[in-house]
């Protein structure tokens, strides 16, 4: 436990230089390392603030944008829902006009379908009745009812009407004219005669005189004085019945 | 414990083993802070790592005690520590001894702890308010103070003289009685009474000085 003074003042001395050179080759060296480390984060810490800053300015104007188009679209929505509505309407309307005048074409097509069914019925029965008529007459045909027939001749020829009576003489006028009397069964000599007679006696004049005998007349006379005609005969009695009818119905 | 033998002479003053030891520590620990720190980057390595790691936690020591002046106090604290346990683990080697295990060395370290603590109380407060608190709260207890101051830094020197040269006493003496390999588990022991001691002189030291400053403080609350 020797205490030695050299020792201790160059301890001292020693001592003194490790402090410098600690300081120099250590402590400085390592503390300035870890300042510029701090200052590194420090400032990288200060930029990622500033970028996080930027970004969350960037988010806010973002949601800002997001809520101010959500707005928009929904206004433009409800506008063209309105429009939709209104154009819904408006087509929901023609159809409604398209429906009720293609309803009263069909009504107006009904009815004239049903008229023309109806006609066409009527027609046929009409037919159908005068067929019947025809043979019905057919079957009752006879020099009788021809002479029956005759006197009702006589007297329409007799009565005839003044204005008729005087267009038969006008047609009678016309030269090279001849009388053609047509008759169902054949006549004798004495309603010829007779006949002769009261065609000469209406028209003041001789004019020849053809008889001929025509089946298709069922029973009756046909009288044909240039354009006028006498129909005095079932068949165009019968004609002239239907078309009546056809007009009527 | 031995003499330590002088080495050389220069002039009229013998060169110890224990200086010459010193220097070795000193040269050993300049090469090596040298080679550690000339590559210092940004993103540090294993190494740089270790001595970061080392000097931030010596750093946060001292600014637990002086949470203003660590930077001012970094140097004096970190080299005792730094120094203390390199000079007790040197005992370690064989041929050579702890320079801590010699009184004039623990003595100069605690003269100069003696020194510092008043060197950075004058340099905190100025010299006439740093010696005013030797008469406070009464002139009374300046005696005792002074007393306070010596025995202290005698302690200091002493504490660790003491238990680092036992620590190497007792090591040869077992040595000596039981043979090769039994004295393995005492220098285990030796190792971590190496780094205790280290740190209770640099610790008392940072509290003698942080008491300088901080009665000078102290005071300064009072007045205001």
């Amino acid at each position: 436990m020797d205490f030695d003074w050299t020792t201790f003042i160059l301890e001292i001395i020693n001592f003194l230089i490790l402090i410098w050179i600690l300081k120099r080759f250590l402590y400085q060296p390592v503390l300035n390392a870890i300042t510029r480390r701090r200052e590194d984060i420090e400032k990288k810490l200060a930029d990622a603030q500033r970028i996080e800053a930027e970004a969350n300015e960037l988010k806010h104007r973002n949601e800002q944008y997001l809520a101010e188009w959500e707005v928009k679209k929904e206004n433009e929505q409800a506008q063209l829902n309105a429009e939709l509505a209104a154009l819904r309407e408006s087509k929901l309307a023609e159809l409604e006009v398209k429906i009720t005048e293609e309803a009263q074409r069909r009504r107006v097509l009904d009815e004239r379908r049903q008229a023309d069914f109806q006609r066409l019925i009527e027609e046929q029965g009409i037919a159908q009745g005068a067929q019947f008529s025809s043979k019905l007459l057919t079957r009752l045909a006879s020099p009788e009812l021809e002479d029956r027939l005759y006197v009702l001749l006589l007297e329409d020829l007799q009565g005839l009407h003044e204005q008729n009576r005087h267009i038969v003489t006008e047609a009678m006028s016309e030269p090279g004219l001849h009388i053609k009397v047509q008759s169902a069964f054949s006549l004798d000599e004495q309603k010829r005669n007779e006949l002769t007679r009261l065609l000469f006696k209406m028209t003041d004049r001789a004019l020849p005189i053809e008889f001929h005998i025509n089946p298709e007349l069922i029973s009756g006379f046909q009288i044909d004085i240039g354009p006028w005609i006498l129909h005095a005969n079932l068949r165009d009695e019968l004609k002239f019945f239907s078309g009546a009818l056809r007009h009527a119905g | 414990m031995e003499t330590p033998s002088i080495v050389f002479y220069v002039g009229p003053f013998g060169i110890t083993s224990i200086v010459v030891t010193t220097w070795g520590i000193m040269l050993l620990l300049g090469v090596l802070c040298w080679f550690a720190t000339r590559n210092l980057s940004l993103i540090p390595g294993p190494l740089q790592t270790m001595l970061e790691g080392v000097v931030s936690t010596m750093e946060t020591s001292i600014q637990s005690v002086l949470p203003d002046r660590a930077q001012q106090l970094l140097p004096f604290i970190a080299t005792l520590w730094i120094y203390i346990v390199t000079a007790n683990l040197t005992g370690l080697i064989p041929q050579l001894h702890s320079p801590t295990g010699n009184l004039s060395v623990t003595a100069g370290l605690a003269v100069l702890v003696f020194i510092s603590v008043h060197w950075f109380g004058i340099r905190n407060d100025g010299i006439r308010q740093y010696f005013k608190h030797y008469l406070s709260p009464t002139p009374l207890l300046l005696p005792f103070h002074l007393i306070s101051e010596i025995t202290r830094t005698i302690a200091l020197a002493v504490r660790l003289f003491g238990n680092i040269m036992s620590l190497e006493l007792v090591a040869l003496l077992v040595l000596l009685v039981a043979g090769l390999l039994v004295p393995v588990p005492l220098l285990m022991l030796h190792i971590v009474e190496a780094l205790v001691q280290a740190y209770i002189f640099g610790m008392l030291a940072l509290v003698y000085v942080a008491g300088a400053m901080q009665s000078q403080q102290h005071e300064k609350g009072k007045d205001l």
